[in-house]
């Protein structure tokens, strides 16, 4: 599963890369993503923001990210090792400013290492599905833009099906950089 | 006309607070009244080692006796049928302890913090070790679970006879129940949560869980997933078994994982603590008194861990 999950997420940012080649007016973000989970983990990596003109004059952004405790709590301590990799699309209210709200959903895979075979029997793997709202801001002088939002997992552990480190309520930091912007 | 708005906005607001934090509906019947304690001198005489064996022989003081913590909201209850077996098998002793807070009224629950909780297990070791008990152990069921690792984490043991082992049933870590972790937001709006009892249960649990003490449970189980994300060394010769139901919706079998990496010996031992993940759906399956529908196989796993309990001290 989790390398499904890989593989869906190298095809996504192969498309995301022809779509971006196919018009001028779209836009490609590339950047880091910081997550904090409430009550829980660290959990940080990367992202993929993009919109176009055709996408209701880039009221739509379509993104998709990869965080994972690996590079966050788990790196120095025994937090478990997990993985989330999203693909979403958001609307954004007054694209055309440099300030934006945003609101949008997500799907995408959760996978936790459980690191020895006698943990195998507990949930580690489940389909993820969040709302997301926040904070876009595009700043002036250089293709760079950052947002801050608040998730919501609706899909979260329940101690019977789903795993246990999967939280309800998440928080992000974004920053991207526009590829081919001035 | 902007301004109207804003206040009606934070009267209605008030108004949502107010009415959604009310006061619970208690009855006599209930152990939140009040009326139905467990911290009366009888009570705590019948429960305690540390009371009913308080001249203890040379005999008794080389006994094995287990300090055994209940959980969140429950009381010595919880423990009764290991109890039962000790005193049938007449091989060790088992010292029920009332947590601070607990078994007496919704009022005394609400104020108490999770270091109110805990008081009563310390009390009770400084009391068995200063009686010259020589072969402690602790178990811990449930929230009595974190409470007894953070005695570990702490090194509240330094200057008393030290622990020979720790059991763990169904410890929380990690709640099922996902919403507590947003306890600090809802708490207020909510006030007080509610669950329901069998009629066994009735009076032996409290029904009403104040937010400030959700707050509380909450507070020490996410200090007690950072020690263990940060690593808690156990002494060399203390034993610790977990014993995790695999499905559980109340502690999140997650917590044995993280208990089992958190929980380390020196690594020049090649040794970690002992795990069990139970084949039950039951939360803290070593109590079924009380319950409805228990099975023939919930008896069995209850049977054969209080005796691996046993196999162990003697050892």
């Amino acid at each position: 599963m989790r390398k499904l999950g890989f593989v869906i997420f190298i095809a996504l940012t192969y498309c995301f890369q022809a779509i971006a080649q196919i018009t001028s007016s779209d836009e490609l973000g590339v950047g880091l993503r910081f997550q904090k989970t409430e009550q829980l983990y660290w959990e940080n990596g990367v992202g993929l923001d993009y919109t176009s003109d055709l996408l209701l004059h880039k009221h739509i952004h379509l993104k998709m990210s990869y965080a994972t405790s690996r590079i966050g709590s788990a790196m120095i301590g025994n937090a478990l090792k997990q993985d989330n990799y999203l693909i979403g699309a958001d609307w954004r209210f007054r694209p055309q400013k440099d300030f934006q709200i945003f609101a949008g959903l997500n799907t995408g895979f959760f996978h936790a290492d459980m690191e020895s075979s006698a943990f195998d029997v507990l949930p580690h793997n489940s389909m993820l599905f969040s709302l997301e709202t926040g904070l876009f801001y595009k700043f002036k002088f250089i293709p760079m833009a950052t947002n801050l939002s608040v998730g919501y997992n609706l899909i979260n552990g329940d101690g019977v099906s789903k795993p246990g480190t999967l939280f309800p309520v998440y928080y992000q930091l974004s920053v991207f950089y526009y590829i081919g912007k001035k | 006309m902007k301004k109207n708005t804003l206040y009606i906005a934070l009267l209605a607001i008030s108004g949502l607070l107010i009415a959604c934090n009310p006061t619970p509906d208690i009855t006599n019947n209930m152990l939140d009244s009040g009326q139905i304690s467990y911290a009366i001198t009888d009570s705590l005489q019948k429960h305690l080692v540390s009371e009913y064996l308080s001249n203890p022989t040379s005999l008794q003081k080389n006994t094995p006796v287990i300090i055994a913590a209940h959980g969140y909201t429950a009381t010595t209850f919880e423990w009764d049928e290991l109890r039962h077996y000790a005193d049938s098998a007449k091989t060790f002793y088992v010292s029920q302890v009332l947590l601070g807070g607990h078994g007496r009224s919704y009022a005394e629950f609400k104020k108490a913090t999770w270091e109110d909780w805990q008081s009563s297990i310390k009390d009770e070791y400084i009391k068995l070790s200063n009686l010259g008990f020589t072969k402690i152990y602790l178990a811990g069921s449930s929230t009595g679970g974190p409470l007894v690792i953070n005695l570990v984490k702490t090194n509240f043991f330094a200057n008393y006879t030290k622990p020979k082992g720790i059991f763990l049933v169904d410890p929380i870590i990690v709640s099922s129940n996902k919403t507590l972790t947003m306890v600090g937001l809802l708490g207020p709006v909510l006030g007080y949560t509610t669950v329901e009892l069998s009629t066994g249960e009735a009076g032996k649990w409290y029904i009403y869980r104040p937010q400030e003490t959700l707050k509380q449970l909450m507070s020490l189980i996410n200090i007690t997933r950072l020690d263990l994300e940060k690593g808690i060394t156990l002494p060399d010769n203390l034993y610790v078994k977990v014993y995790k139901s695999k499905t559980d919706d109340v502690a999140d079998p997650i917590s044995a994982l993280l208990i089992y990496k958190g929980l380390k010996y020196d690594w020049s031992l090649y040794k970690n603590i002992d795990v069990e993940l139970v084949d039950s759906k039951i939360h803290v399956f070593t109590r079924l008194s009380g319950r409805e529908g228990v099975t023939d196989h919930d008896r069995t796993l209850q049977h054969n861990t209080f005796k691996e309990m046993e196999t162990k001290m003697k050892q």
